[in-house]
């Protein structure tokens, strides 16, 4: 299906960042070693309703944007303000939170990408974004209005729909941008923003398209981030820098973030002939699913398979491997394993941005992918922050007979995981992301020769 | 209830929706068409029924929404009709 001669470059990149002011904010903290994690005062005012409290959320004041409330449904956000004037009002109309971070990422990688109207408005030009949505403040007050408080459904005026929908995201850059290409949503829970980015390559790779915006939002979220801590997979019990600590052996959950990751990419001998900054070239996208029937637990056939199609047909192998590392238990365990099984203990290094800024559910990988676009365009490895130790002894399930991976500890892998930021020649980064029911996936991308 | 009372209270409310050109609303009268005059998107109109409805403390039938035209006449003239069927 590939056809001949094409490749993908990625030329632009932009979104949503925790605790950031923008790109520069968001580079700058991340190679400096910062933690973008806080404690979060929307959670916090739940008391003992809620048992994680920290979070890498993002405010409506910290991205310029003011809120207008309805008069006739209480709390409801009936649109939004951009103080900063950058989407039109009638754009805004139709967007929730994460569709606006979708809407000023896609501006501001066509801006870095140097993409002409004409070239934007192409049917050649595709639109590919995507979000987990596991809640969301427009439904439930929409929703309380009408089944608590017996109100008629126009009380929530006309924009739940668009405001709500699945491809919401897409479809609101989409009319901003107004492209006449492609315009879809690939959904794979926390694989999303990766998947939405491996779908747009393969668009462009297969001769479909020539330009995309990809990628994959999640707006800050008090709904979906209490999902999770029903689960009891969130982490407590450390200060907010410390409570994403992948890899390490008292890690106890993961931290529930918000933010946006937006990237443009386009074929790479038209950019190249518009002498374009190629920010990285994409080598090979692979997706899987385990096949195992577990909606939630992580499988090492299938992730051993994930690796197997990621390097089949390039052999490439990567100088660093950007991880998923969530910072759960049985997910982290897993994953090192399943790397160390298919690249072995040296040659490489593994970097898990989670640590810094938390999960990102649906934004995750397409965060986790401009967090690698930065490691090749700076020439150094973020870390992996709070792994100081790692379980010298062997995990339960290394210890069963069905067990086919490596039989060392995880604290045999102990020099994989830099703690700080450090600098090494890095030419290509394997980035990796999996979802509940199963899904993994994982792209290769490499700095242009 | 004075239908220019009426006119003034529907500015009011036109006023908080983001996607009218607010310098539009200078001269605005009972001809004025939501839709062809003031560009409001066709999305809106229920938004401004339903504010409608709160300010002057009125609720409309389904089928008068249905019917209702698009110019601050149709709307005015529902106003007074519902308001007068009690």
């Amino acid at each position: 299906m590939h056809v001949a001669g094409r490749k993908v470059a990625v030329v632009g990149m932009g979104g949503a960042f925790p605790n950031c002011s923008g790109l520069a904010d968001f580079n700058e903290k991340l190679f400096t070693d910062q933690s973008l994690i806080r404690e979060w005062d929307a959670a916090l005012a739940h008391g003992k309703q809620i048992r994680s409290t920290v979070s890498g959320f993002i405010t409506e004041a910290e991205m310029g944007l003011e809120t207008v409330y309805s008069t006739l449904a209480e709390g409801y956000p009936e649109t939004y303000i951009d103080k900063l004037g950058r989407i039109p009002d009638i754009n805004l109309a139709t967007a929730d939170i994460g569709s606006i971070w979708a809407m000023l990422g896609a501006l501001d990688a066509i801006k870095m990408a140097g993409w002409t109207d004409s070239e934007t408005q192409s049917e050649h030009t595709g639109v590919v974004v995507g979000s987990g949505g596991a809640g969301h403040v427009v439904l439930r007050i929409a929703w309380h209005n009408f089944f608590e408080l017996n109100k008629k459904s126009r009380t929530a005026g006309s924009h739940t729909v668009d405001r709500t929908m699945v491809y919401r995201d897409a479809a609101n850059v989409s009319c901003l941008i107004k492209n006449q290409g492609v315009c879809e949503a690939i959904g794979s829970a926390c694989a999303t923003g990766l998947g939405n980015i491996g779908y747009a390559y393969r668009l462009i790779k297969f001769g479909l398209q020539d330009r995309v915006i990809a990628g994959g939002v999640e707006g800050t979220s008090l709904e979906t981030f209490i999902g999770f801590d029903g689960m009891q997979v969130l982490s407590r019990g450390f200060i907010p820098a410390e409570s994403s600590r992948p890899f390490d052996v008292n890690r106890n959950g993961f931290v529930c973030s918000f933010g946006g990751g937006i990237v443009a990419l386009e074929e790479y001998e038209l950019a190249k002939s518009r002498g374009a900054h190629i920010i990285a070239v994409i080598d090979e996208y692979f997706n899987n699913s385990d096949g195992d029937g577990n909606m939630f637990a992580p499988s090492f056939p299938g992730q051993q398979r994930l690796w197997q199609g990621l390097m089949r047909d390039t052999g490439l192998r990567p100088d660093v491997v950007k991880v998923h590392g969530t910072s759960t238990p049985a997910g982290d365990a897993i994953e090192l394993l399943s790397v160390a099984d298919a690249l072995g203990d040296s040659g490489y290094h593994i970097s898990a941005p989670k640590s810094q800024f938390g999960h990102m559910l649906g934004a995750a990988g397409a965060v986790e992918f401009i967090a690698a676009l930065l490691m090749l365009e700076n020439q150094q490895v973020l870390p992996c922050l709070n792994a100081e130790t790692l379980n010298p002894e062997l995990e339960t399930f290394q210890k069963t007979p069905q067990w086919a991976g490596p039989v060392n500890p995880l604290a045999a892998y102990r020099h994989l995981l830099p703690q700080t930021t450090f600098a090494k020649e890095i030419n290509r980064i394997a980035c990796l992301n999996y979802g509940f029911g199963g899904t993994n996936s994982a792209i290769s991308i490499s700095r242009d020769s | 209830m004075e239908r220019q009372e009426i006119i003034d209270g529907l500015v009011e409310i036109l006023k908080t929706i983001r996607t009218i050109d607010p310098q539009k609303l200078g001269d605005i009268t009972e001809d004025t068409d939501f839709i062809a005059d003031l560009n409001t998107p066709s999305t809106e109109l229920i938004n401004i029924a339903a504010k409608a409805e709160q300010k002057f403390d009125v609720e409309f039938d389904d089928d008068d929404i249905d019917d209702l035209g698009s110019k601050v006449k149709d709307i005015v003239d529902l106003i007074i009709k519902v308001k007068e069927r009690g």
